[in-house]
C-alpha cells in the first residue's frame, strides 16, 4: 500500500490518496498520488487562487506594462510586493500596481464605467508606458463586466496604446494553476501575430515559463547570447510586452517551467509549427544538458560546449566543495509547482542531500510523476499539502532543512528546522552555473547555522559547553571531514552579492559575433 | 485654513496603502484564542493576508479558507462552509470559536452565512459535536466596503457583540488596543499595571512575538479568551484607543450595557499618552504614581535631546490607518516637525468630522493637506511632479520604493513593516513608544545627513 495516511488526516479520508512513500522497488505504477483536484474546505491547504495564478505569477514579470485589476483594492494589495521578479527597467512592474478600486455602488450599479476611467489615469499618471494589462478579480466576474469591450474602446479613442485582458477570477480552478492555463491562452489568442518580429539571428527562440526571479532570466538570456542565440521574447520575467506579442516568429520554444506555461508552448506548436523543448537552468548537469540539447537543435553544440567548459572549470570546485558538507543532509522539498521535478534530482546528484519529501501545492499528477521519478527510496510526496499534515510530517521526517514559502517557512523555523524560500530564493539567483554555487551556499548556511545549532539547548537542563566564544560554519562542517577535505583552501561561494549588475553592464561588443548563415545554410 | 481635507480625485488606485476588508477581520480573529477563522471566498483572500501577516510579524498561524471553487459562485458555496466547519473541528481539538469572514465573492452572490450558522448550531455541533464548547459567529466584511482598518473595527465589535454577557459588575475596564505590534500591548499593558488598573486587553497580540524554543513546539496565538469577551458586557468602562479599530464595539457596549467608554485619542507622543493616563486615573480612581512621572520625564529627556536640534521644522509625509497617522501628525507638531501630508487610505466618511483632524485645521499655519481614499500616488505624484519637499516619510513597507526612488528616508510604522528587523516589537504608544520614534526618526535623519553628505559633521559635536 503506497498510499501514506496522516493521523491529522484519518478523519478526511479523501486526503487518503493524496500522499505516497516511495516503497522499495516501486516506481510510478504503484505511488502516484492524486492532484489538482478540487481542495477540501477547512483543511487550511496552501493554495492560492486562479487570479493570482495568473496575474501574480505570470502577468505581472511582464516589465514595461501596467497592471491593472479590475475588482476591490485587495487583490492587488495582496499580490503586491510579495514576490522578487526583478526586471532591467528599474523594476517598474514590481514598483506600481493598479486597482479599479471598486466599491459597493459598482457592484450594483457595474463597474465598466469606472474601469474605463481607471484606464485613462493610468496611462494619463505613466505616458510613457502604452501597454496595459487588465485582469477580472472574483467581484467583477461575478457582476458581469464586460472588460475586454471597454478595453477596446479605449484602444480605439487611445490609438497609440495596446491592452490585454484576463478573465481569470479567483474562483476559477481549484488552485493559481487555473489561472496559468487561463492567461497563457488568453496570451496567444489576443496577442501573439499582432507584430511582426524582426530577426536578427540564424537561431531565434521564445524563452518560456521563466519568471526572473532574483535574476534568473537574465542569467539564461546571457548563456544564449553568449551562443550567439536570438531570444525573441521571455515568457513572461523581464519580458517586453510588444516582444511577446511576436512569438510566432521564434524558431524554437525553450520552456523552463512546464507547469506554468507549457500550454502556450503547445498552441505556439499547434498553430505556428515551432517546436517546444523542455530545458532546465537550476544544476550544472541539466543546465549543461539543456544548452547542449538547444545547441544541438541548431547545429552549434561547439558553442555550447565551451561556455559548459568554461562555467564548470570556474564554478565546479566550489560546487564539490559544498556537496562534500552537505552529504546525507535531509531536505523537504516543499514548493509550489515545478521546483519539486526541478530540483529533486539536481540536489541529490549534485549536493549530496537526501530528499526525504517533496510536496506540490498546484502542480497535476504529471509533476507528482516526474517528482516521484526523481526522488530516492521512502521519500514522502504530498499533494495539497495542509498545515497539519506539514507538522506531522516535520516531526516524523526531522528534515536538516525544507525548502519551501515564506509563512510555511515560519511553522518549519519554530519547529527548529530552517527553511530557504523556494519560490523568491534567499540569496538567488539559483538558476546558471555560478547560481547553483549560491543555492547550495545558501543550503550550507542554513544547516550549519551557529544560531541554529544554539536554538537547540535547553540551558535549564542540558549540560553544554562553555569553553567558546564563538563558532563557525566550519567548525561544524567539518568536523568529521576527513584531513585532506579539512585542509580545502575554498572557503565556499566567491561571488559577489549582487551578480545580476554585471551582466546589465555588458554591451553587445561584449558578446561573440558569428558569422550569419547564408541563405543555402539555412535552408539545409 | 492652511490645512485642507480633500478625497482623491481620481478614481482609480495606484498602488494601495490598504488591504480590503477581510483582512482586518482575520487580524482581529488571530488575537482570539482557540480561534481558527474561515474565510469564505477564493482562497488568495487567505493565503495572501496569512503571508501579509506572517511577512510583518515572522511569524505563521492558522486561517482555514472555504476554498470557492467554481461551481460554487454560480451554485452558491454555503455546502464549502459547512465542510469548512466540520473539516476544522474534527482535525484542531482545541478550536472553540470559528468565525465566518465573508469577502466580495461571497457577498456577491448573496451566500446566507447567518442563516447557515443556525442550521449548523441545530445540526452539526448539536449531533456531531454535543459537549464540546464551539461558537460559530458570522464576519460580514465585503472587500468593496472600507477597507482593512474597517474590517477589523466590524469583526472586533461582532466578536464582542456575539460573546459580551452582562455579569456582576467588575472593577476592569476593557481595553482595545486597536490593529497595534506586540511591541505595544506589551507598553500599555504596563502603563495600566502601574496605574493599578486591572485590564481586560482585547485582540491581544503580545504573544506573536514568540520565542523559539529548544523543543520546538512553541506556536503564536492570541491571548484573548472567551472568557475575557464574555466579560467584557461587565466592565465598568471601555477605553477604544483607536477611533476607526475598536470604536464599535465600544459603542456597542455602551449602547447594550451602558458601560462608559472613552473613544481614543489614541495614546502616540507624550500629550495623548498623559490624556490616557490622566482618564484611565480619573475613571478608575487611581492616583498617577510617581514611576510613570520618572517614566514620563525619561522619555522627555531622550526626546529633548532630539527635538528641537534636530526634528524642528522637519517637514513629514504620513500614511496608513487613520488614528495612526493622526496620532503621529499631533505628534510631529508636538516635536515641532512640519507634516506636510497625511493619506488616509481608505474613504471612511467619518474622518472630516474627527474632531482631531478639525483641531488641524483650526490650527495648522502652514500648508498641510489631508487626502482621504489615498493612495500612494497621492505622495508620490506630489514628490515627481509637483514639487513636494520632504525630509522624511513615516509609513508602511509598501511604500518602501518612493522612499528609495525619491532619496528621502522614511522611519517604517504601522502595518505591515516586513522590509525592517523587529519592528512590531517595539511600541508606538505610551511613553516608551514616544522614545522610540523621536530616536527612531532622528537615527533616520542622521543616517541620511550622513549617506548624502548634508552637514553630517554636526554629529561631531552632540
Amino acid at each position: 500500500m503506497p498510499y501514506h495516511e496522516f493521523e491529522v488526516s484519518k478523519c478526511i479520508p479523501e486526503r487518503k490518496q493524496h500522499a505516497v512513500v516511495k516503497g522499495p522497488g516501486e516506481d510510478l505504477t504503484s505511488c502516484l498520488p492524486k492532484g489538482y483536484l478540487n481542495t477540501i474546505p477547512g483543511s487550511i491547504s496552501e493554495r492560492g487562487c486562479a487570479y493570482c495564478g495568473a496575474k501574480h505569477v505570470i502577468g505581472t514579470p511582464m516589465k514595461d506594462v501596467i497592471h491593472l485589476s479590475h475588482g476591490p483594492v485587495g487583490c492587488t494589495y495582496d499580490t503586491w510586493q510579495t514576490k522578487r521578479y526583478i526586471s532591467d527597467n528599474n523594476d517598474y512592474q514590481l514598483k506600481y500596481t493598479f486597482a479599479s478600486d471598486v466599491k459597493e455602488k459598482h457592484i450594483v450599479f457595474g463597474a465598466e464605467k469606472l474601469l474605463k476611467q481607471n484606464i485613462l489615469e493610468a496611462f494619463k499618471a505613466f505616458p510613457e508606458i502604452k501597454r496595459m494589462t487588465i485582469y477580472q478579480t472574483c467581484a467583477t466576474a461575478l457582476i458581469g463586466d464586460d472588460v475586454d469591450a471597454i478595453a477596446a474602446e479605449v484602444k480605439e479613442e487611445l490609438p497609440d496604446v495596446d491592452i490585454f485582458v484576463c478573465n481569470s477570477p479567483g474562483f476559477a480552478g481549484p488552485s493559481q494553476s487555473g489561472g496559468h492555463h487561463k492567461i497563457n491562452i488568453a496570451w496567444i489568442n489576443q496577442k501573439v501575430g499582432t507584430i511582426e518580429p524582426k530577426i536578427t539571428g540564424d537561431y531565434v527562440i521564445n524563452y518560456v515559463g521563466e519568471y526572473n526571479i532574483q535574476g534568473d532570466q537574465e542569467i539564461m538570456v546571457d548563456f544564449f547570447k553568449r551562443m550567439g542565440i536570438q531570444v525573441l521574447s521571455t515568457f513572461t520575467g523581464n519580458g517586453s510586452y510588444d516582444d511577446l506579442r511576436t512569438m510566432h516568429g521564434a524558431h524554437l520554444n525553450v520552456l523552463e517551467c512546464a507547469r506554468s506555461a507549457e500550454y502556450i508552448c503547445d498552441e505556439l506548436r499547434v498553430r505556428y509549427g515551432i517546436p517546444r523543448l523542455d530545458i532546465d537552468g537550476f544544476g550544472h548537469k541539466a543546465l549543461g544538458d539543456s544548452l547542449r540539447k538547444i545547441g544541438l537543435f541548431f547545429g552549434i553544440e561547439d558553442r555550447a560546449e565551451a561556455i559548459i567548459a568554461e562555467e564548470t572549470a570556474k564554478w565546479g570546485p566550489e560546487l564539490a566543495w559544498y556537496k562534500e558538507r552537505l552529504q546525507g543532509k535531509k531536505v523537504c522539498l516543499w514548493p509550489g509547482g515545478s521546483k519539486l521535478w526541478h530540483w529533486a534530482h539536481a540536489i541529490q546528484e549534485e549536493m549530496g542531500v537526501k530528499v526525504v519529501s517533496v510536496y506540490t501545492k498546484f502542480g497535476h499528477q504529471g509533476d507528482m510523476e516526474k517528482g516521484v521519478s526523481r526522488c530516492g527510496e521512502g521519500a514522502l510526496a504530498i499533494d495539497d499539502p495542509n498545515e497539519l499534515e506539514n507538522q506531522e510530517a516535520l516531526r516524523n521526517l526531522k528534515p536538516d532543512v525544507i525548502f519551501t514559502g515564506k509563512r510555511p517557512g515560519e511553522v518549519a523555523k519554530k519547529m527548529r528546522v530552517p527553511y530557504l524560500n523556494a519560490h523568491a530564493y534567499h540569496n538567488g539567483p539559483y538558476k546558471g552555473f555560478e547560481g547553483w554555487v549560491r543555492f547550495a551556499r545558501d543550503i550550507y548556511n542554513a544547516v550549519y547555522s551557529p544560531m541554529h545549532q544554539l536554538s537547540a539547548i535547553d540551558i535549564s537542563k542540558d549540560d553544554y559547553a562553555t569553553d567558546k566564544g564563538f563558532v563557525t560554519r566550519r567548525m561544524l562542517s567539518d568536523a568529521n571531514l576527513s584531513d585532506e577535505a579539512k585542509a580545502s583552501p575554498i572557503t565556499g561561494y566567491s561571488g559577489k552579492f549582487d551578480p545580476i549588475a554585471a551582466i546589465r553592464a555588458k554591451t553587445d561588443a561584449d558578446y561573440p559575433v558569428y558569422p550569419r548563415r547564408s541563405a543555402a545554410e539555412a535552408a539545409e | 485654513m492652511n490645512c485642507q481635507v480633500k478625497v482623491k480625485d481620481r478614481v482609480g488606485t495606484i498602488n494601495p496603502i490598504f488591504t480590503c476588508q477581510p483582512a482586518g477581520a482575520q487580524f482581529a480573529s488571530i488575537g482570539v484564542k482557540d480561534c481558527i477563522g474561515i474565510v469564505h471566498g477564493g482562497q488568495g483572500c487567505v493565503m495572501f493576508v496569512r503571508l501579509l501577516i506572517s511577512q510583518h510579524l515572522k511569524e505563521s498561524f492558522e486561517i482555514a479558507s472555504s476554498s470557492v471553487h467554481e461551481d460554487g459562485a454560480v451554485f452558491g458555496a454555503l455546502d464549502r462552509v459547512e465542510t469548512a466547519v466540520d473539516v476544522l473541528l474534527m482535525r484542531y481539538p482545541h478550536v472553540k470559536v470559528v468565525p465566518i469572514i465573508t469577502t466580495c465573492s461571497t457577498e456577491v452572490i448573496g451566500d446566507d452565512v447567518d442563516g447557515l450558522i443556525t442550521k449548523l448550531e441545530e445540526g452539526l455541533l448539536a449531533e456531531k459535536y454535543a459537549g464540546r464548547e464551539v461558537h460559530l459567529l458570522a464576519i460580514h466584511s465585503p472587500s468593496f466596503v472600507g477597507s482593512m482598518v474597517s474590517g477589523y473595527d466590524v469583526a472586533v465589535r461582532d466578536f464582542v457583540k456575539k460573546f459580551a454577557k452582562k455579569g456582576e459588575p467588575s472593577e476592569k475596564i476593557n481595553l482595545l488596543t486597536g490593529w497595534v505590534n506586540p511591541g505595544d500591548v506589551k507598553e500599555l499593558k504596563h502603563l495600566v499595571s502601574e496605574l493599578g488598573v486591572e485590564a481586560n486587553v482585547l485582540f491581544e497580540i503580545e504573544s506573536f512575538d514568540s520565542p523559539l524554543m529548544p523543543d520546538g513546539t512553541a506556536v503564536s496565538h492570541g491571548n484573548t479568551t472567551i472568557a475575557d469577551l464574555e466579560a467584557t458586557g461587565s466592565a465598568m468602562h471601555t477605553f477604544a484607543l483607536n477611533r476607526y479599530e475598536g470604536g464599535k464595539a465600544a459603542q456597542y457596549l455602551e449602547k447594550k450595557f451602558k458601560i462608559p467608554s472613552t473613544i481614543g485619542p489614541t495614546p502616540i507622543g507624550i500629550r495623548n499618552t498623559d490624556a490616557l493616563v490622566k482618564k484611565l486615573s480619573q475613571v478608575t480612581g487611581k492616583p498617577i504614581p510617581a514611576s510613570l512621572v520618572k517614566e514620563r520625564g525619561i522619555a522627555l529627556d531622550a526626546i529633548s535631546d532630539v527635538a528641537h536640534m534636530f526634528l524642528a521644522d522637519k517637514k513629514v509625509a504620513i500614511y496608513g490607518a487613520a488614528d495612526l497617522v493622526i496620532g503621529l501628525a499631533e505628534y510631529c507638531l508636538d516635536l515641532e516637525m512640519r507634516p506636510q501630508l497625511l493619506l488616509l487610505g481608505d474613504d471612511n466618511a467619518g474622518y472630516v468630522n474627527d474632531p482631531r483632524i478639525k483641531a488641524l485645521q483650526d490650527n495648522v499655519d502652514y500648508p498641510m493637506e489631508i487626502i482621504t481614499n489615498a493612495d500612494f500616488w497621492e505622495l508620490e505624484n506630489r514628490i515627481k511632479n509637483e514639487g513636494l519637499e520632504l525630509d522624511l516619510i513615516l509609513g508602511h513597507s509598501k511604500g518602501r520604493f518612493i522612499s528609495i526612488d525619491y532619496n528621502i528616508p522614511m522611519v517604517r510604522v504601522g502595518f505591515p513593516t516586513y522590509d525592517r528587523a523587529g519592528i512590531y516589537r517595539n511600541p508606538v504608544v505610551g511613553y516608551g513608544g514616544a522614545t522610540w520614534l523621536a530616536e527612531q526618526m532622528a537615527n533616520a535623519l542622521f543616517t541620511d545627513m550622513e549617506h548624502k553628505k548634508n552637514k553630517e559633521w554636526l554629529l561631531n559635536v552632540w
